[in-house]
């Protein structure tokens, strides 16, 4: 049979998402791809230029909705480098428990894609009842379940409530003992060791050329983490480490070794939570007003021109990056260009060309194990 | 406690930065200096301004000399009320990754404290500015990072900077069939409404004009 | 054995009141002399009616089986709080304790042990008590099984589908081919007998027959794959032609172990002859049945066998460009095809309408006579549920799909020996273990199998069975980390799950 072009998408089960994946197959191996993106850009960078910095946190949050909190603390990172704002070490704690919690429910998403993509229909269920606790933990702070503009330049916007100290603690020792069930449903099953293993080599050195990062690189034997690396908010103060996975072989790190990358990392965010609320200033169960100066300073709104600043933050899916320059309209009250790094930018072109020479059957497992999310791929 | 970066080795690495590139492009307009971010831990990075000529070879010595393995971001800003020779700009992101390809069925935990010279991580920032006029060109370093590609085409087709040299360029963000000449960051395209209000009071645009009213058709 | 319950004779039999009533009635007509034929035509015609019926609303039930234990598995709300939900009161109120409501204290047992499995396996957390409601659904205050009849509401919903044919499709073939493939699915019901007396018809060589139709259904799907004018349903198309025809040789290898098993290539009498030879199938040849039921399992496209359809690539596959009642029916065709696979393993290895122990305890007294009145229709209905849910509902909703080139080496490579094997062993065990002498047809059965040598009843039967649960075990066991990379499969995990500890190994 001849080489046929197949078009995967825009509209498609497995693609987590709206762009569209053209593969040249030869019977059932993949011999070359495409990938097109751009279906949902939504021009959010020409927008931020119309708007305060205050007003710019909502759309970061729906830059990569799955995992909102860690998108609108990145662009309040850059935010406080061009304003030069301080935080109060509170907010920052405040800060890092939410972006692992979210953390948490943004792996357990990717879980729940991944498992029918391979064919474990029951992860689906299974992960969204899961990450239905971490929704209302971040309910709880933000006011909603996945767009919170929690976060404000110089902290944060509320405290944590009274009790919800409590429901973290409880829910992450629960969700603990249930990563211990997904892991034993999985790990024992031969069939899914065998379609994610030998499958999807992208090694160390070529991946970081090519720019990705995160999980992805770490599933490649090496803990480069931008939180310690390039250190922001108060990682070095509590007890953790980057979750790395030995890969495979000398071609690099296989499926396998990414979706094993991503259930340690979950095991570091629970016990990052229960290590940071020990630690937090003010103590668990305080709750300050909003505005207190424990929880928030008031921050400069103007940024002259000329001014720059960018920040590196570790979004669950890579480094992400913003880059702010000041001096737009309203006499600096606008940025005048806002740039977005999106960490999945990058990588799913190279994930298209790390394909190559696989089935058809393997490109939900090679895509979905470098967890794919088109928001914030678009912008 | 969990590692991280000290600020001593977050300075050392950056004014050793600093030297090498001192040393390698002093006197041909390409400069240097140590800044540091205002916000968290106020840690060091190096800001290099290069002219376009230069670039290459800027590039090429970071890639193999420096150490620089990690091509970050690509921003093109236009800035058509600016100065003469800065009527665009071209800010490129870098990061320096202590990653190294591992032998099978081992890892390499890096602690964070014990890592020295070349290995620590660091942040670089590249500006080039352009003068202004209607056709900003850059030569691309697509050949240098891999990771350029898909960032330059994203530049080109949002701001219009062209980059020389690279292949395959094609619009990534806006539709394939987008005009000839059509990139939206550029400051002469308006956004339709300004004001949120604008769009609160009248969400249905009875009150709007299209935008090329008064233009003699 | 006979079951006392025999609907032919009603029909057919010669001296049964609609054949009586037929002939009286016709005489004096020109008809008299072929009135025996009209009344066997009639006859005939009743019988396989209300078999297919009974059949076809039956798989209702396994339908239902599959939703609720997926469900429950889904949604984990503990082993046993699962169990209750299956019985509401009367005006809805919250899923009781439904086995105090029986007999005798009949169901204090039953909740002892919902308690100490609820104990042990149970939502611990009291912190999380979730909403009830959703279990507890009822209709006008009574509900028997919630959920019963969403499957024929979802029948009647593809009714009013609309059925599209791609514009550049191969009409004639497109048309064509979910016929081909329910018809041929819908024939296997003709000779699947609910009990010596409940069939339809009831050929010499039905084993065969059974598979014959279980293969023309490859040719049905690779021509809707290939009709539709769509690269993803004839990518489908063709690995489902490929894979029904990788795993149909093994299943026709394994029954025919059983045929020699048995004698015979009927499936009644096979199953006669598990019940005169004293000892079920299923613990002579344990091999052969795990192979049946995962050569079954790849030829329904279950998962985890289901590439074909794989939603994650193919978005159905070989199905995708049909609507309406044709995808009703191929789904419909879908799961008469499992049915049948499971009434299939019931007759060839449980002995069909046979009682467990049915020889021995039908000996004793007045609880034999009573053992013996349960209908055989209603316990091969139960196996064969038993047998869906332990089987083909558990391993769908634990396990992942294989890959079509996984598929395929599995079944050539591993099955085809195995089912070679078993056939060898199923012949042997035939002429060297199998005394004719002692088969009886009576109710208590005979005892042919026997260890020449070593007269004691079920010893072979019961050795066969450890034996190859031992090898199982084994198996199972295997774990030789440096043999790793030379097999097949990576059946190794790098690090034992859980036991990854960042930065320290």
């Amino acid at each position: 049979m001849a080489q046929m072009w197949i078009t995967m998408g825009p509209q498609h089960p497995m693609t987590h998402g709206l762009w569209t994946l053209r593969v040249k197959v030869d019977g059932e191996t993949v011999v070359d791809t495409e990938a097109e993106l751009g279906y949902i850009h939504r021009g959010v960078e020409k927008i931020c230029e119309s708007r305060d910095f205050t007003q710019v946190t909502p759309y970061c949050d729906r830059l990569c909705y799955v995992s909102a909190m860690t998108w609108a603390n990145s662009y309040i990172y850059a935010a406080e480098d061009l304003l030069e704002a301080d935080v109060p070490e509170r907010a920052e704690y405040i800060r890092l428990i939410s972006a692992e919690i979210q953390r948490l429910a943004s792996h357990l998403m990717w879980l729940g894609a991944f498992g029918p993509d391979i064919g474990n229909l029951t992860l689906m269920t299974w992960c969204m009842r899961d990450r239905e606790m971490f929704l209302d933990l971040l309910q709880e702070l933000g006011g909603s379940r996945m767009h919170y503009n929690y976060p404000r330049i110089g902290g944060v916007k509320r405290d944590m409530p009274i009790g919800f100290a409590d429901r973290v603690i409880a829910k992450t020792k629960l969700f603990e003992k249930r990563l211990d069930e997904y892991e034993m449903m999985l790990d024992e099953s031969t069939i899914w060791l065998v379609r994610l293993q030998g499958v999807g080599y992208a090694n160390a050195e070529e991946m970081v050329n090519a720019g990705v990062s995160g999980p992805n690189v770490r599933a490649a034997g090496v803990n480069y983490d931008v939180r310690w690396a390039h250190p922001y908010s108060v990682y070095d103060e509590i007890d953790w480490e980057p979750a790395v996975e030995k890969p495979t072989s000398v071609k690099g790190a296989d499926c396998y070794d990414r979706y094993r990358v991503r259930m340690e990392e979950m095991r570091q965010s629970c016990s990052m939570i229960l290590d940071a609320l020990n630690k937090i200033p003010g103590g668990m169960n305080t709750n300050y007003a909003s505005g207190d100066e424990m929880i928030f300073t008031k921050a400069p709104t103007r940024a002259p021109e000329g001014a720059t600043g960018f920040s590196n933050y570790e979004c669950t899916r890579g480094a992400s990056q913003f880059y702010i320059q000041g001096g737009g309209d309203g006499r600096g009250k606008n940025p005048y260009r806002l740039s977005i790094r999106s960490p999945m930018f990058i990588t799913i072109p190279f994930v298209a060309k790390t394909m190559i020479g696989y089935k058809i059957a393997d490109i939900p497992a090679i895509m979905g194990s470098f967890d794919p999310c088109i928001g914030e791929t678009d912008r | 406690m969990g590692t991280s970066i000290t600020q001593e080795q977050n300075a050392s690495a950056a004014t050793a930065c600093l030297e090498a590139i001192n040393a390698r492009f002093e006197g041909t307009g390409i400069t240097a200096s140590v800044e540091h971010h205002s916000n968290a831990k106020k840690y060091a990075f190096v800001r290099m301004t290069c002219p376009p000529q230069h670039w290459i070879a800027l590039a090429k010595w970071m890639r193999h000399d420096l150490g620089v393995n990690y091509c970050s971001m690509v921003t093109g800003t236009h800035f058509p009320d600016g100065p003469d020779e800065r009527g665009w700009e071209v800010a490129y992101h870098f990061l320096r990754q202590p990653i190294q390809d591992q032998t099978p069925n081992t890892h390499h935990v890096i602690v964070a404290e014990e890592l020295t010279g070349m290995d620590i991580p660091m942040e670089f920032e590249v500006f080039m500015p352009l003068a202004q006029g209607d056709s900003p060109s850059v030569p691309s370093i697509q050949s240098i990072w891999i990771g350029a590609d898909w960032n330059e085409k994203e530049t080109w087709d949002l701001v219009g900077i062209r980059f020389e040299g690279h292949e395959n360029m094609h619009r990534v963000l806006n539709p394939h069939d987008s005009p000839e000449g059509f990139h939206p960051l550029q400051k002469q395209h308006k956004l339709r409404y300004h004001d949120h209000n604008e769009m609160y009071d009248d969400a249905q645009g009875f009150m709007r004009k299209p935008a090329d009213e008064g233009r003699v058709k | 054995m006979d079951d006392i319950y025999d609907l032919r004779s009603i029909f057919l039999g010669e001296d049964s009141p609609v054949r009586d009533l037929v002939i009286s009635s016709l005489e004096g007509t020109p008809l008299e002399e072929s009135a025996g034929s009209i009344a066997f035509a009639a006859g005939t015609f009743a019988v396989v009616n209300i078999v297919f019926l009974m059949l076809f609303f039956s798989q209702f039930a396994i339908l239902w089986i599959e939703r609720k234990a997926v469900a429950r598995m889904n949604d984990r709300r503990g082993a046993t709080t699962a169990l209750r939900s299956l019985w509401v009161g009367e005006n809805g109120v919250t899923a009781g304790e439904w086995w105090n409501m029986l007999p005798f204290g009949a169901g204090v047992p039953v909740g002892a042990v919902n308690r100490w499995l609820n104990k042990k396996f149970g939502n611990r957390d009291e912190n999380f008590a979730t909403v009830d409601r959703v279990n507890n659904r009822s209709w006008m205050g009574y509900s028997i099984f919630p959920g019963f009849f969403q499957n024929v509401a979802d029948g009647m919903k593809f009714l009013l589908k609309e059925h599209m044919v791609p514009r550049r499709a191969d009409k004639l073939i497109f048309e064509v081919s979910p016929f081909l493939i329910v018809s041929s699915t819908l024939l296997i019901l003709g000779i699947i007998p609910l009990s010596s007396g409940i069939y339809a018809t009831n050929p010499d060589l039905s084993i065969l027959y059974a598979i014959a139709i279980f293969g023309i259904a490859p040719i049905g799907v690779f021509f809707a794959g290939w009709s539709s004018n769509n690269k993803y349903t004839l990518i489908g198309g063709i690995r489902s032609a490929a894979q029904l025809t990788a795993y149909e040789i093994p299943l026709l290898l394994t029954l025919l172990s059983v045929a020699v098993l048995s004698g015979t290539f009927n499936i009644i009498e096979s199953i006669h002859f598990q019940h005169s030879a004293g000892a079920w199938n299923l613990f002579l040849m344990p091999l052969g049945a795990a192979l049946f039921l995962v050569t079954m399992i790849a030829e329904v496209e279950r998962v985890p066998f289901d590439m074909p359809e794989a939603e994650a690539e193919l978005v159905e596959g070989w199905w995708t460009e049909y609507g309406g009642m044709r995808f009703g029916m191929l789904f419909m065709a879908e799961y008469i095809r499992t049915y049948a696979a499971c009434f299939l393993f019931t007759h060839f290895f449980l002995a069909g309408w046979h009682l467990p122990f049915q020889g021995t305890i039908s000996q004793i007294p007045l609880l034999g006579d009573a053992y013996v009145l349960i209908p055989g229709a209603i316990v091969v209905l139960l196996k064969s549920w038993l047998v869906f849910l332990v089987v083909f509902v558990w391993a769908r909703f634990s396990l992942a799909r294989i890959r079509t080139d996984q598929i395929l080496e599995f079944g050539w490579r591993m099955l085809l020996p195995l089912s070679v094997l078993q056939l060898v062993l199923s012949t042997l065990y035939r002429l060297f273990l199998f005394d004719p002498a002692s088969m009886k047809d009576t109710a208590a059965g005979g005892n042919a199998w026997m260890i020449p040598g070593l007269e004691i009843p079920m010893l072979l039967p019961l050795l066969t069975t450890l034996l190859w649960l031992g090898v199982f075990f084994l198996l199972l066991n295997d774990e030789d980390k440096d043999a790793a990379p030379d097999r097949m499969y990576h059946v190794y995990t790098l690090q034992p799950a859980g036991t990854h500890t960042p930065g320290k190994d």
